[in-house]
């Protein structure tokens, strides 16, 4: 089944256009965000909500004891779901390379998993306030990941992936991502004493740090057989101008 | 009393590879690198309890590929403590008997294997497939309507 596009121009003009469907996966009110705004052409959403203020005292909470209440808990479960993602991941190749769909449920589960990271991330590096949420379900307000679900994945591009992902993925986008990791850390301690002092997190130091995220998350979802669009070496959100001239779209 | 069988026509696509996943479970213990027989139960028993209410097809093949599990699972068991015996505490030595345990062993997980594949596939398809005697048991348990 393809979904037709219909745009309304503002010269009055139609144009339809018929493409594989892509299924957005997120809860609802996103996903019709996304569907029905001009968005349609993003692959992935990744966002950190920036605060206008944020708590001191969760800041130095989260510094000295931000390990054994945050990381230990959500450490522990997430290490275990890591290994059930894991295993799909492996089973993911197979899959694909005998269906060359990616299993829909199996990439629920998936996005699922990176979404509850990115949460905790997003507390651990002082990015969002507040108590990441526990649950594969669970909704948070400071983050967004939603993620275009594919339905076909190249087979020859699965195989590429899995025998030189290492090469012309990890080598290339990990040294720029090490050496970016540095400059996070840095980034991270500068902002520390900014919020504890004025309450504000930088904005410039800010988006330094969440275009980091992004690009890892980028490339895991490259790995991870996610996507096949090979990501981009800068972590700016996808084109959001890609449908401007879109004054209404209707999805059939 | 049973309830309606799932013609292969009406089960959604997303169903049908939950279902072909229930079999690729076999595959687990691959996936973590340890050559354990008991991670490939785990892993059916997890994909078993997520999965089982989602639909009575994806019910059906869950249990089967879960209780199909377990003959080959007790007898990789059986030959990891014998091995374990023989080599690590040297309380055995080998025997006859032992090379024809191993026979058992290897045609019991060949068999399981290409059964289960066969399985997959017609899962896949959206097909019913019933394994020897857990079929019909798993049909009865997972459509049978009170």
């Amino acid at each position: 089944m393809d979904f037709r596009l219909t745009i309304y121009q503002e010269n009055h003009t139609v144009i339809v256009l018929d493409f594989p469907p892509l299924i957005l996966f997120g809860n609802s009110e996103h996903s019709d965000l996304l569907l029905n705004n001009q968005n349609l052409f993003i692959m992935m959403k990744f966002d950190i909500l920036h605060q206008e203020h944020y708590s001191r005292g969760e800041l130095l909470l989260r510094s000295i004891l931000g390990f054994f209440y945050i990381l230990i808990p959500h450490g522990f479960l997430l290490g275990f779901l890591g290994i059930a993602a894991g295993v799909l991941h492996f089973l993911t190749f197979w899959v694909v390379l005998f269906t060359g769909r990616y299993p829909e449920s199996w990439f629920e589960f998936q996005v699922k998993y990176q979404r509850w990271n990115l949460r905790v991330s997003a507390r651990i590096l002082n990015m969002a306030d507040g108590y990441p949420a526990f649950g594969l379900d669970a909704e948070d307000d400071k983050t967004t990941l939603e993620i275009s679900y594919p339905t076909e994945i190249s087979r020859g591009l699965v195989l590429v992936r899995a025998f030189f992902g290492f090469v012309y993925v990890l080598i290339p986008h990990g040294l720029i991502l090490g050496v970016l990791g540095i400059g996070v850390l840095f980034v991270n301690f500068i902002a520390f004493w900014a919020v504890l002092f004025t309450a504000k997190f930088p904005r410039s130091m800010f988006n330094f740090q969440l275009s980091y995220l992004r690009w890892s998350q980028r490339v895991s979802n490259y790995l991870m057989y996610l996507t096949d669009q090979y990501p981009p070496f800068h972590g700016e959100p996808d084109s959001e101008d890609a449908g401007e001239n879109i004054l209404d779209a209707d999805v059939h | 009393m049973y309830g309606p069988h799932p013609q292969p026509d009406e089960i959604p696509l997303r169903e049908r590879e939950d279902a072909m996943g229930a079999y690729l479970m076999m595959f687990a213990a691959v996936a973590v690198a340890l050559p354990l027989p008991v991670i490939n139960l785990i892993a059916a028993i997890v994909y078993y309890f997520v999965n089982r209410r989602k639909s009575d097809f994806i019910h059906f093949h869950s249990l089967q590929s879960l209780l199909s599990q377990f003959p080959t699972t007790l007898l990789n068991w059986g030959l990891l403590y014998w091995s374990l015996q023989i080599w690590l505490f040297g309380n055995c030595t080998i025997c006859i008997e032992f090379w024809a345990y191993i026979g058992l062993v290897v045609f019991a997980n060949i068999v399981y294997f290409v059964f289960s594949l066969i399985a997959a596939i017609k899962a896949y398809r959206g097909e019913m497939y019933y394994f020897f005697g857990i079929g019909s048991y798993c049909y009865r348990v997972v459509f049978k309507r009170h």
